[in-house]
């Protein structure tokens, strides 16, 4: 069996879908958290298995070989970086929480609402 | 080095925020940078306004071209973001001052923040639209929860995070797969991706597995389109994506949601037109993804029409603003999805961006006014709070009312030319049940508005009650000060100020409208 991008894409799609599934019925942040990063890694996935079927295009002055462009890949890596920015915020915003509440289940945060 | 320059408005707030943070290392005492932080925004505005005036580098703007569009639609949006940068950091000077915690890492915040939000605005790829809105958002998430101490503050920021976080992860995801079927980032690149253009090959094979591979990578792209929709949907807080709204606006400190509700609307509303328009803004082709304003048409009417209602309801002031942001987002949506149609495309971005300028001034001049009633440890935030506040202090109190009338829409306050703008264009457009509808909502936002007004004018407080006095601060005074000007002038002379947003679409127009 030839593995071609659909099957990538089918991987994906189905890592993103248990990612927003976590991060819609679970209750606890920290899952919530991890939902995100695998929703991320989903894309992560789709960025990388969708250059590696990217056709060649020709050199920017035209004379040397036809070359891959790298976009996906490059996009990749900013998803990876700021995804660990996200990560340190959320983390800390957390710990906010969790200090004023001592719970970190979302439905301890239920004073604001109307 | 012209790409220096045509970056002028971003590199100045992102540099600045590093200079900020040195001299907040370096301070004797905290509390100092709301003037630098509100002179640092003052200077990217003037450098948007200078690239305006003396034209824009060629050779710059096509330096930076897929990944940011230094156009004067951008320029625009940058002086906006700034100029709403600049009062919500003054407004913090005043509040943060007030309530004992200006604590100095709140204004480099509100630099990077302002940096990521007019890189938003002016992204030209998903990767660009990607950073720009985490640079805005990771900061504002922390804004959010700047009261350390509040657990009301702590959940605005906790739920604000979680959900901003996944609507980026949808719209990540959306680009992902739009990348996976054209091979491209960029706006353009999707959208001459999208366009099947290859004749279909004549061999019988070949030519079923074309169609086949077709129709795959058009149920894909919709499906893209639809995820990136969403995503930009909670960023602007759009019906049914707008859960996060009303408990981070009321959570955040004050200067926090004048902040959101001025720079991270505008650039998202900004992005959100753009990316619309250049990417999806093929409406009469067959590209598959052209259904989106009729989604479009009915989120911008439940938008508005749940914003309202709810907003009847509230008892917090905060909270009812919040709901009144989310019916005025819906209003701006008309002209975002009246902007594919023929013949009324540059009306309907101009419509938006004067909408976006006028309402950025009206609401940081609302929410200074609010946290000009309140005092450290009495808050004014409910109906009840404001109860005979405009009679005790009738200066204080026609300041909140002034911005009150504004939102409601009543000359000569920008408020009305921003909605009758949009509503024209939505009438040119031949929408006239949308506009009729966007017409009822704004009557039923008056009750919300004008009740502030008859609590402030015609009831007295509870005995026994705190009253809410005014805080003598003078950077929150200038703040409202400068926006009321601003409304004023806005409302005054609105064919000027819509002439600049016409200008700043209609060159843009022809690659925008038909990519």
């Amino acid at each position: 069996m030839i593995i071609h991008l659909g099957h990538y894409m089918a991987l994906s799609c189905v890592l993103f879908s248990i990612g927003a599934a976590g991060f819609l019925f679970r209750r606890n942040v920290l899952i919530s958290l991890m939902s995100i990063e695998l929703m991320m890694n989903a894309v992560n996935l789709t960025f990388i298995a969708a250059n590696r079927w990217q056709s060649a295009v020709p050199s920017a002055d035209g004379t040397a070989a036809p070359v891959i462009p790298h976009h996906g890949h490059i996009f990749t890596f900013f998803v990876i970086a700021v995804a660990a920015a996200e990560a340190a915020v959320g983390l800390a915003i957390v710990l906010a929480f969790y200090r004023l509440r001592k719970t970190v289940r979302t439905d301890a945060a239920d004073m604001l609402r109307g | 080095m012209n790409f220096l320059l045509v970056l002028a408005p971003i590199l100045t707030l992102a540099a600045g925020g590093v200079v900020l943070m040195m001299l907040d290392a370096f301070q004797k005492e905290d509390g100092q940078l709301a003037m630098p932080t509100a002179l640092l925004h003052f200077v990217a505005a003037a450098a948007a306004l200078a690239l305006w005036q003396r034209g824009i580098p060629a050779d710059g703007a096509a330096l930076v071209a897929p990944w940011l569009t230094v156009d004067r639609t951008g320029l625009f949006l940058a002086a906006v973001i700034s100029v709403g940068g600049a009062l919500a950091s003054l407004l913090a000077g005043g509040y943060l001052a007030e309530h004992k915690m200006d604590r100095g890492e709140y204004y480099p915040l509100v630099a990077f923040s302002s940096a990521g939000a007019i890189m938003l605005a002016q992204s030209g790829d998903t990767l660009t639209l990607f950073l720009g809105l985490e640079t805005m958002s990771l900061g504002v998430y922390a804004l959010t929860g700047f009261r350390r101490s509040s657990a009301r503050s702590a959940e605005a920021a906790l739920k604000y995070f979680l959900l901003g976080s996944f609507a980026a992860a949808l719209l990540l995801f959306g680009a992902a797969l739009l990348y996976a079927v054209t091979g491209h980032t960029d706006y353009a690149g999707i959208a001459q991706g999208l366009r099947p253009t290859a004749e279909l090959p004549s061999d019988l094979v070949a030519r079923a597995a074309e169609e086949t591979l077709r129709a795959v990578h058009t149920r894909i792209s919709i499906f893209a389109m639809v995820l990136i929709l969403v995503g930009l949907a909670f960023k602007i807080g759009a019906v049914p994506f707008h859960m996060w709204t009303p408990d981070a606006y009321e959570g955040a400190p004050t200067s926090t949601t004048a902040y959101m509700s001025v720079v991270v609307k505008a650039a998202a509303f900004g992005a959100f037109m753009r990316i619309m328009l250049t990417v999806f803004g093929d409406v009469g082709s067959a590209s598959g993804t052209a259904g989106w304003p009729a989604i479009l048409a009915w989120i911008a009417v439940l938008t508005m029409t749940v914003g309202n209602l709810m907003a009847l309801t509230q008892t917090s002031v905060k909270r009812m603003l919040a709901y009144s942001s989310i019916a005025h987002a819906g209003y701006i949506l008309l002209g975002v999805l009246t902007a594919p149609r023929d013949g009324v495309g540059v009306t309907a971005q101009a419509s938006v961006l004067f909408y976006l300028a006028g309402y950025a001034v009206t609401n940081v001049g609302v929410f200074a006014a609010l946290a000009l009633a309140g005092r450290r440890g009495a808050e004014a935030v409910s109906f009840d709070d404001l109860a005979g506040y405009a009679r005790r202090h009738p200066a204080a109190g026609f300041a909140l009312a002034f911005f009150l009338l504004s939102l409601t829409g009543i000359p000569p306050t920008v408020g009305f030319f921003a909605k009758f703008y949009v509503v024209r264009a939505t009438l040119d457009a031949g929408y006239t049940t949308l506009a009729i509808i966007a017409m009822l909502n704004s009557a039923v936002s008056a009750y919300y508005y004008l009740g502030v007004l008859v609590k402030m004018y015609m009831r007295e407080p509870s005995p026994g009650a705190a009253q809410a006095a005014p805080n003598k601060s003078f950077y929150i005074v200038f703040t409202i000060l400068v926006s009321a000007a601003l409304v004023l002038h806005m409302g005054m002379s609105p064919g000027r100020w819509l002439g600049l947003a016409t200008e700043a679409v209609t060159p843009a127009a022809a690659p925008t409208a038909a990519p």
